[in-house]
């Protein structure tokens, strides 16, 4: 497909950015002692530390996923400051080829990130209980695969918003796309403009295998997040082509 | 002669609110750069030399007016391929080495990957930084950085080369080094379109010229053509020391140059050419006598005072 090759190349260099950086790596290997750290806790939870050890996976994992999600706002509007977008968009590069190629970049390094962790939190639960359960794995790929509309939530908002705001109010956004079903009246809101990645928090089922988790379910989730992000990245493309850079 | 860069009545204004009056940077611009020219954009802090590569390339949106590259519109991203671009001030990824950031740039391009290896070998040699191929960009000097912004620039055997402040950073040493590769680039049929605040370094290299002064073009054309003939040279061959100083007290600069002959400048007066033609008659073996021309620096100073007087 033409212009296949410019996107993988802007990609392969955003998603290397994020796997070559430390913290990354920090950032597992405290999730991962914190889920282990669940199975200590079974007098504090009076014997519930099996659920809290998936509650507790599941909401680190989510974390996880927004904090590399937000992580893009920071690149792009570092790109466009210094000027490193300057020399990229000076080559064979369409504005919305540089978008398209920053999504799929995070998005894979997020999936590659909530994965790890995903597989972390599996070898603990199985060492330590039992073979985990199909809702689990659902609840991780589902935060695995929420990555990419939150991420396309992020480049929205550092095309268009300057950098010092940029992040504060793609967390802000995440934050109430996630939050508490009290204000899913309000329909302009959720399931509108903004996204309802609740659709993406399978906590409750999880924790306490309240029956299985159709694979359909997670399939359409999944073809709304990428709908979501079409929409989102087409809007941001929108937005960017008409922009004046450094 | 085909041009590739033809720009009419281009116009950019900055910072337009309702409530602000929009700077005007660059204002009906028009000009033409012809096909293998080497084309020097002079003028001042903020003249609009940048804005103007910035639209060439894209990067910003005009306010009014047009221009073509290599016969297509700059938002056309395939022509792009045919270009090569060193920004003012270049930030490469730090976290990249020379040889990642180039295969990016290699990719980009378009440039095919069983080729590409081998071009960034031969650009990082043409930049001398071959041996830098696997370091880190976030650990050059400034020269180097530069030197890297060179070799994107001409990975892809550009047939349009546009360089902004290309020598700003590099040493005496790399400044030659550079402006050689422009002249290579020339040789090979490459255009160039830079601008450079080094007036020396543009009346070497460049055959075309455009001055800009607050966003308005006060003039363009060829470098011989826009230099104004300001008296005569005649240089007297070593050996004949007699003759040149005859015309010592007649001329207005004097040098002796190291293999023992003169160069002797005359101001345009008809008398004083009545008298060099007498003598170069006289002396038709040992003496050349040629218009002076009057150097870039002046040229350039003067066109400015002109403008800055008429505004």
């Amino acid at each position: 497909m033409k212009g296949m090759n410019e996107i993988a190349a802007i990609a392969g260099g955003t998603w290397n950015r994020i796997l070559r950086m430390r913290v990354v790596y920090v950032l597992i290997a405290c999730v991962l002692a914190l889920i282990g750290s669940a199975y200590r806790y079974d007098v504090l939870s009076l014997g519930q530390h099996k659920a809290l050890m998936v509650d507790v996976s599941l909401l680190l994992n989510t974390i996880a996923a927004i904090l590399v999600a937000i992580s893009i706002t920071f690149e792009i509007s570092r790109e466009f400051r210094e000027g490193v977008a300057t020399t990229l968009l000076s080559k064979s590069l369409g504005r919305t080829q540089y978008l398209i190629g920053k999504l799929i970049g995070i998005s894979i390094a997020g999936i590659v990130i909530t994965g790890l962790i995903a597989v972390g939190f599996g070898l603990i639960f199985s060492s330590a209980f039992d073979k985990i359960g199909q809702e689990m794995i659902v609840g991780h790929l589902l935060i695995m695969a929420s990555v990419i509309p939150m991420s396309a939530l992020a480049i929205l908002f550092a095309v268009l918003l300057p950098e010092s705001v940029a992040a504060i109010v793609t967390a802000i956004v995440i934050w109430f796309a996630h939050s508490t079903t009290a204000l899913t009246n309000i329909k302009i809101v959720y399931g509108g403009i903004l996204p309802d990645l609740n659709l993406f928090n399978l906590k409750a089922e999880a924790a306490y295998s309240s029956g299985g988790i159709s694979w359909v379910y997670m399939v359409l989730v999944l073809a709304w997040g990428i709908v979501y992000s079409v929409f989102t990245t087409s809007l941001a493309g929108i937005i960017f082509g008409n922009k004046d850079l450094k | 002669m085909e041009n590739v860069i033809e720009i009419r009545n281009l116009t950019k204004y900055y910072g337009s609110f309702f409530w602000k009056k929009p700077t005007p940077a660059l204002d009906n611009l028009t000009l033409d750069i012809p096909m293998g020219a080497v084309f020097g954009f002079l003028g001042p802090n903020g003249a609009g030399k940048t804005t103007t590569i910035k639209l060439l390339m894209d990067l910003i949106k005009p306010s009014g007016g047009e221009a073509s590259i290599l016969r297509c519109a700059p938002e056309n991203v395939e022509i792009k391929k045919q270009i090569g671009f060193l920004p003012d001030e270049p930030v490469f990824s730090s976290y990249l080495s020379a040889n990642e950031f180039l295969n990016i740039c290699a990719k980009l391009l378009g440039i095919p990957s069983s080729e590409r290896k081998g071009r960034i070998a031969e650009v990082l040699k043409i930049v001398k930084m071959t041996k830098h191929a696997k370091s880190k960009l976030g650990g050059f000097s400034r020269g180097m950085v530069q030197r890297i912004g060179i070799a994107q620039a001409i990975i892809n055997r550009p047939k349009l080369l546009i360089l902004d402040e290309p020598l700003v950073g590099l040493d005496p040493h790399g400044r030659q080094e550079f402006k050689d590769i422009i002249l290579q680039q020339k040789a090979s049929g490459t255009s160039v379109f830079f601008c450079s605040h080094i007036l020396s370094d543009v009346e070497t290299i460049c055959d075309y010229l455009g001055i800009l002064n607050e966003g308005k073009l006060l003039c363009a054309g060829k470098l011989d053509d826009l230099l104004q003939n300001t008296g005569l040279s005649l240089h007297i061959q070593p050996g004949h020391d007699e003759i040149a100083k005859k015309l010592l007290s007649d001329a207005s600069e004097t040098v002796k140059l190291p293999d023992g002959g003169w160069n002797l400048i005359f101001a345009n007066k008809k008398e004083v050419k009545q008298t060099l033609l007498g003598i170069k008659e006289r002396h038709k073996d040992v003496v050349t006598m040629i218009p002076a021309k009057e150097n870039l620096e002046k040229f350039f100073f003067r066109k400015i005072a002109d403008a800055t007087k008429t505004n």
